[in-house]
């Protein structure tokens, strides 16, 4: 079986999906949050894989590599603000759901 | 210094002061008592150097700046400096100053005197920029600011009396304001011009040109300013001011602006317009020495007496014109501007001698702890006799006692008037007869017998400040009336345009006839009231034994009946239709209603934002969907 575009397409799409309706419903922030880090690696992987495909025979393609360290670099720094704000709101509320957090009501 | 340097020094060292007393003379009375002093000072000084030896008498004009350009429309400001506004600058700078002096003495002590002199700076600013004015628009500019502050100063005491009278000025001033803005703009619309040079170029001496109704548009300005009939109800009411201001504002300067509007537009006007000024001024000058007899307040007195004089200002220049043009072009003849002339004349001697009674009574009211009844006064010659014998002098001059100024521009209107118009002439005689009758009255009660209160029994003789303006605008009231080109005439060559040549002169059995009319009416008018009333008076005889007149005379023909009955039935129902319009069409429907539909939309935009994390990616999604559907043309193609 010969592996190629589609089925790594496949498996980002999956990864975005699920991620994606993690972040619609689960009520964790923890996981809300995960799910956030699946999408954006739902979406290095498509990069990377487009990179792949589009490179010539014998060269190397930089510009989706290249988007991926971005990618990264962004995802950790969310982590850094995300988790901060996770531990400032458990210390506050002794909750991380996001159904008895309503305050930006109307 | 040159023309243009006097001029623009004149008119801007009063601005300048009154800009320096708001900045740092509201606290400091003295300070601001000064520089207002000091910028009359010079702008009299200039003027005078302007009038006897820089300026030759030619027309200069001019010097313009331009202040706004709309489309076709360009208002410039500018000055044009011809006799008749080189007469009313020397008048309003001189008199003007020797008020300002008086004022240092009248207004020591009071609350408002920084507020008080900076208001006068700025009216002295206003007038003379109506003086030098160039065009209409101009005038328009400088005559809206002496009435804000003829306002400013009436309401100078903040009393209820004095914020009531300040208002009625102004609002009354706004309706014949309107009239003034719309004959101007019906000017504009006809020559495409409101510079009086260009003016005169395009209805030069054929009358047909313009239209009655211009002039008559026109006229209505003076009818505010000059408080003619029938809107002369805001000038006796105007009295609740100091009474420096009602010498300079409303006795010898401001009001004469629209005598002298009259005289710088005189080539406007047609017959039939003229026909209507020359009777309301007559109609004005009988009226207001009737109503004069009832008054008991000094100033009242002279307020109508005002009135009286302007009145026939205002008819001096109707018949006077109208004879002019009879006349004119009539070989050897001079009297292409004998309305100006005979006006103008007028308008100077009553500047001097209404000034000095103003003053006068001023003096009088300050020495009497501002008691004004003149039937509380009595005796004050004695005690005052400064104030005294100048108030008399005055009297005379009013009168028409021959050799003082009021004799001879008098006679100037009364021969215009009998060669014009024999009813006006008769009733305008009869208007000098009661002029000296009630200044008789005025005097012979207040000044002569004994004094009839404790305020009068200790009255003394005001300070120099004072009683040197009387002195000096006595002197002018006795020899203001020699005109230029006399032996003793005190006026400069370069106004013989204005005074020289424009003023009728009477010869032969005329000037005998007229002398005989003259000291007849003062002689009959002063012994009159000398007898009737009696010297130092308590009682109002006229009240006691003729009282039918007495109350025809107090009620002043209803005026301010009519009007107040006016305005409170009509003017303000139709005031409560408009406020109801304005509250239910545009308050509500317009201002509520559209804010009320901006609100429901809000409401429901409201209602996405429920502030739970969840449903706000939901609506993500939606939207996500939803661009996602017109882009892949999936939901174009659907509807």
């Amino acid at each position: 079986m010969n592996i190629g575009l589609s089925h790594f397409l496949f498996v980002s799409g999956m990864l975005f999906a699920i991620g994606f309706f993690g972040v619609l419903l689960r009520r964790n922030v923890l996981v809300i949050f995960m799910c956030l880090e699946l999408m954006l690696t739902a979406s290095i992987l498509g990069l990377v894989s487009f990179s792949r495909y589009n490179a010539t025979e014998g060269e190397f393609l930089w510009s989706g590599n290249v988007f991926v360290l971005f990618i990264i670099a962004i995802a950790a720094s969310e982590v850094a603000v995300g988790l901060a704000i996770m531990v400032a709101l458990w210390r506050r509320r002794q909750s991380v759901d996001v159904a008895n957090h309503a305050e930006l009501k109307n | 210094m040159s023309v243009p340097e006097l001029l623009i020094t004149i008119l801007l060292s009063p601005l300048a002061a009154a800009g320096l007393i708001w900045l740092f003379g509201r606290k400091n009375h003295n300070l601001a008592a000064g520089l207002s002093v000091l910028a009359a000072g010079v702008s009299m000084v200039c003027g005078l150097i302007l009038l006897y030896s820089v300026w030759d008498g030619t027309v200069v004009e001019g010097m313009r700046v331009e202040w706004l350009s709309l489309g076709a429309l360009q208002i410039s400001l500018g000055f044009l400096l011809n006799p008749v506004s080189a007469l009313m600058l020397g008048v309003v700078t001189f008199v003007g100053f020797w008020i300002h002096v008086f004022s240092l003495g009248y207004m020591q002590g009071d609350a408002g005197k920084g507020r008080f002199f900076g208001g006068l700076s700025i009216f002295m600013f206003s007038m003379l920029g109506i003086v030098l004015a160039d065009n209409l628009f101009m005038i328009f500019i400088f005559w809206e600011l002496v009435g804000f502050s003829s306002y400013m100063l009436i309401g100078h005491y903040l009393t209820e009396e004095a914020a009531a009278a300040s208002k009625k000025a102004f609002i009354v001033n706004r309706v014949g304001d309107f009239g003034l803005l719309l004959g101007i703009i019906y000017t504009y619309w006809n020559f495409g011009t409101t510079d009086f040079g260009a003016l005169e170029q395009a209805i030069g001496g054929h009358p047909g040109a313009v239209s009655t109704v211009v002039g008559l548009l026109l006229f209505c300005g003076v009818l505010g300013k000059s408080a003619q009939m029938p809107l002369h109800v805001w000038l006796p009411d105007a009295m609740a001011g100091p009474t420096p201001i009602s010498a300079l504002i409303h006795a010898a300067t401001m009001v004469a602006a629209g005598v002298f509007l009259l005289a710088r537009l005189a080539f406007v006007f047609t017959p039939e317009a003229l026909e209507v000024i020359a009777w309301v001024g007559t109609i004005t000058a009988v009226c207001a020495a009737i109503w004069a007899f009832a008054q008991r307040d000094i100033k009242k007195i002279l307020a109508y007496s005002t009135l009286s004089q302007l009145g026939y200002m205002v008819a001096a220049f109707g018949f006077g014109t109208l004879y002019a043009l009879d006349h004119g072009s009539s070989a050897g003849h001079t009297a292409a501007a004998f309305g100006v002339g005979a006006a103008m004349f007028h308008l100077t001697t009553h500047a001097f001698f209404k000034a000095l009674m103003f003053l006068g009574s001023g003096s009088v009211i300050h020495a009497c702890h501002h008691e004004q009844d003149i039937f509380k006064m009595g005796g004050l010659l004695k005690k005052m006799p400064i104030t005294g014998i100048t108030f008399g002098i005055g009297v005379l001059a009013i009168a028409g006692v021959p050799l003082l100024s009021g004799f001879y521009s008098k006679d100037a209107i009364l021969y215009l008037a009998r060669e014009t118009n024999t009813i006006a002439f008769y009733l305008l005689t009869f208007t000098a007869l009661l002029t000296a009758t009630y200044m008789g009255r005025l005097f012979f009660i207040a000044f002569w017998g004994k004094a009839k209160s404790e305020h009068a029994e200790h009255a003394h003789e005001s300070p120099m400040t004072m009683w040197l303006p009387l002195v000096v605008l006595a002197v002018l009231s006795i020899i203001g009336g020699y005109t230029v080109g006399g032996p003793f005439t005190i006026y400069p060559s370069s106004i013989l345009g204005v005074l020289g040549d424009s003023v009728p002169e009477l010869h032969g059995s005329d000037h005998t006839l007229f002398i005989i009319i003259s000291l007849v009416a003062a002689t009959i008018g002063l012994l009159g009231a000398y007898l009737f009333y009696g010297a130092g008076a308590t009682e109002d005889r006229l009240e006691q034994r003729m009282r039918p007149l007495w109350a025809l005379s107090k009620s002043r023909f209803y005026f301010d009946e009519i009007y107040g009955w006016y305005v409170a039935r009509i003017q303000d129902r139709v005031a409560d239709f408009i406020d109801f319009m304005d509250a239910f069409l545009i308050g509500g429907v317009a201002v509520r209603g559209s804010a009320g539909i901006t609100g429901l939309f809000g409401l429901l935009a409201r209602s996405f934002h429920t502030g739970n994390a969840g449903s706000y990616v939901w609506w993500f999604f939606i939207g996500l969907l939803t661009i996602w559907g017109f882009a892949s043309g999936f939901l174009t193609n659907l509807f």
